[in-house]
């Protein structure tokens, strides 16, 4: 799927995750601010990787700012703004989701 | 967030809300607050009861106006307050954000995803979002010269509104000292000429030139996010560290495309860009290397880009014919009638 403009979701506030997607040319880039990156930083660069993987989704890229958000919440916050940034709030990809 | 606590937008048109506005950022040590706040567009406050406890603003892509009650700094209030703005900018689709701000604030930012793009002792600014300085600095195209590391590279930053013989000739003299030259047109939209109009303007004055590359300045030189006074009235003070912060990010920029020198054209009418280049001369050796070209004239009188868009104003561009290119020209005649459209919707025709 094709990125067609920059888009955001989620908060800076405590156990969120701000994520923000904007098209480059070249490989896919992760900008990662977290207070946990020692730990889970690696854990969260997986886990979006996949979901970029799922939705076909390559020359991104994304600047994360965690403030120690579950992994669940990672992954809603960044389907909604992959749906978001590829204009498809209305019209979700429903093999991704379930 | 605690749910006691409400996030609502300000008008500060309002008394009511203006004073509490005032009583918090004087409390948290922001001083020289305007009596009608013109330069905001949007202003946030998140409440608990009745009383402001935390506050941010914004103008175009720069955040401003941003304060936390010490008594609940513990940095979820910062977080709540930059997430709203971030957001409501989102919205209108602003996605490149900048911030002027003390540096004691720097951490603050950086935790919340900002990077710093410029320092001095009293002030620092800092971008977030789609676009980075690094972005912008490998986009700029280098020169096909052959070893780059011993060529004399040149730049050159002007808003040129519109392009005169001036410009061209401080173009012209650089292209003759250097073996390349940058000549990076201001991208804010702020001016009687419009972007597009401006450097087209300038492709077209120097086209004959091989050495010389038209680059744009994005958010990165001379802009509302770096060097807002050059565009808005505003005291000496406030223009003397914004100009030392633009050219402590110039430096930056210079050092990796190996800029070592920047030409300057003498400026004998507009204060603050005289403050500019003052600054400029302070703040940019010894990496960058400064020099002044005195102006051009024409048949005795001084080219300047004010005394153009006067004379468009009114209606006698024969009279500045000579101050011109030939390009410059014919567009201005060619497009008379929406130039003065566009002063009499209030363009400034004296300022920058």
């Amino acid at each position: 799927m094709e990125i067609k403009h920059t888009a955001i979701a989620g908060t800076l506030e405590s156990s969120d995750i701000q994520i923000m997607l904007s098209k480059v040319e070249g490989a896919t880039e992760i900008e990662l601010e977290s207070a946990v990156e020692k730990q889970f930083g690696a854990q969260i660069r997986t886990l979006m990787q996949t979901i970029l993987d799922q939705y076909g989704i390559t020359n991104v890229k994304i600047k994360a700012v965690d403030k120690g958000a579950l992994d669940c919440t990672i992954k809603a916050r960044l389907i909604t703004v992959i749906q978001r940034a590829t204009d498809k709030e209305n019209d979700p990809d429903w093999e991704v989701l379930g | 967030m605690d749910y006691s606590q409400q996030t609502r937008q300000l008008n500060l048109k309002e008394t009511h809300y203006y004073q509490q506005w005032v009583t918090l950022l004087t409390q948290e040590g922001i001083e020289g607050l305007p009596q009608t706040v013109n330069d905001v567009e949007a202003c946030f406050g998140i409440f608990e009861g009745q009383q402001l406890i935390a506050t941010g603003a914004y103008q175009k892509n720069v955040l401003k106006y941003i304060a936390v009650d010490h008594h609940y700094q513990d940095g979820k209030l910062f977080n709540a307050i930059i997430s709203t703005l971030i957001s409501a900018l989102a919205q209108k689709g602003i996605f490149h954000i900048f911030v002027f701000t003390k540096p004691k604030y720097r951490q603050s930012f950086e935790f919340v995803g900002f990077n710093l793009l410029a320092e001095t002792d009293v002030a620092i600014l800092l971008e977030t979002g789609d676009v980075s300085l690094q972005q912008f600095i490998a986009q700029v195209p280098r020169p096909r010269v052959q070893k780059q590391t011993q060529a004399a590279i040149s730049a050159i930053v002007m808003n040129a509104n519109p392009f005169t013989l001036g410009h061209r000739y401080l173009v012209e003299q650089a292209a003759k000292a250097s073996d390349f030259v940058y000549v990076f047109v201001v991208s804010q939209d702020v001016s009687l000429f419009t972007t597009a109009e401006r450097f087209k303007l300038v492709q077209q004055g120097v086209a004959d030139l091989t050495n010389v590359v038209v680059v744009p300045t994005s958010d990165y030189m001379v802009s509302y996010a770096t060097f807002p006074a050059y565009f808005l009235p505003e005291s000496q003070d406030v223009i003397g560290y914004q100009t030392a912060l633009d050219a402590q990010l110039f430096k930056k920029i210079a050092a990796q495309l190996n800029i070592q020198y920047r030409f300057l054209g003498e400026e004998p009418f507009s204060k603050t860009t005289a403050l500019y280049n003052q600054a400029l001369a302070t703040n940019l050796p010894p990496e960058v290397t400064v020099k002044v070209i005195p102006r051009r004239q024409a048949a005795d009188q001084v080219i300047s880009a004010t005394r153009v868009r006067q004379a468009v104003q009114a209606g006698m561009i024969e009279t500045v014919q000579n101050f011109v290119p030939d390009t410059t020209y014919q567009f201005i005649k060619q497009n008379q009638a929406s130039l003065q459209a566009r002063i009499q919707k209030g363009m400034q025709v004296d300022g920058n």
